[in-house]
């Protein structure tokens, strides 16, 4: 997995792209929300558009970083869910944990 | 063993998820071989890379010594691959159901959830050092 980011209006945009799967994985994203946190940067949106797949590693740093932000005061949401991974978002019930939007746009602009 | 080796349609890690990606490129070589759909590639490599790391961590306690060994077949019209670790093994009756409201925020516990989810067979069988879980895919 390789992970870009940027920042619009404040909130912080992370583009993971690859298959998210453990090992390396976990530490590279859980830096990159610490990071954000230290910059004061407590909204974040993960755009999982280049993810091929995710495994429950891949969701739960997913999980991780939503409770890290929470517990800060923050939040994460989700944009541009693949098939793959919305089925994997199902079949595990975290469709009902996760605010998912179909653009990073429309999930930028609902902060 | 330092590395992986890979020996026709099994590959062999030592026990660090460092080498997920080797297991991964491996399976994907071979099932693209077989001219699956992609969509059926990432299922089953999503599978064999929550059995692998089941091995690596909770079966060999990432002792580098112990292997990890992944061996892939097609039977008929089906994908079997079968993930052995060397062990003490865990009983997979002890996890929480990771579907339950009180368990949705935990960061661990769905990987055989899923395995179980989205293959058609899971099978899990405790050798006399390590576990031994067959999984297959109807094609």
């Amino acid at each position: 997995m390789n992970l870009s980011d940027y920042e619009k209006d404040g909130v912080a945009v992370l583009e993971p792209k690859g298959k998210i799967m453990g090992g390396p994985d976990a530490t590279i994203l859980h830096e990159k929300l610490h990071e954000c946190l230290e910059k004061g940067t407590k909204k974040v949106v993960i755009d999982l558009a280049k993810v091929d797949w995710m495994n429950s590693t891949g969701l739960g740093i997913l999980i991780s970083g939503l409770t890290t932000l929470r517990n800060n005061g923050g939040e994460l949401k989700l944009s541009n869910v693949t098939d793959k991974i919305q089925s994997l978002l199902t079949i595990t019930k975290l469709v009902t944990v996760f605010e998912a939007y179909d653009s990073t746009e429309e999930a930028i602009e609902s902060f | 063993m330092k590395k992986p080796v890979i020996v026709d349609n099994t590959i062999r890690i030592p026990s660090s998820e460092d080498y997920l990606t080797d297991i991964d490129s491996f399976l994907e070589g071979i099932l693209r071989g077989y001219g699956l759909e992609e969509t059926v590639i990432a299922d089953i490599a999503i599978c064999v890379t929550e059995l692998a790391i089941n091995g690596i961590v909770h079966g060999n306690k990432t002792d580098q010594d112990k292997v990890v060994t992944v061996e892939i077949n097609r039977k008929n019209s089906a994908i079997e691959v079968v993930v052995t670790d060397q062990g003490d093994g865990f009983d997979p009756d002890t996890i929480e159901n990771p579907v339950d409201d009180k368990n949705l925020l935990k960061e661990v516990g769905r990987g055989i959830f899923i395995v179980k989810s989205l293959m058609d067979t899971t099978v899990t069988e405790k050798l006399a050092t390590g576990t031994k879980v067959s999984i297959t895919k109807n094609l």
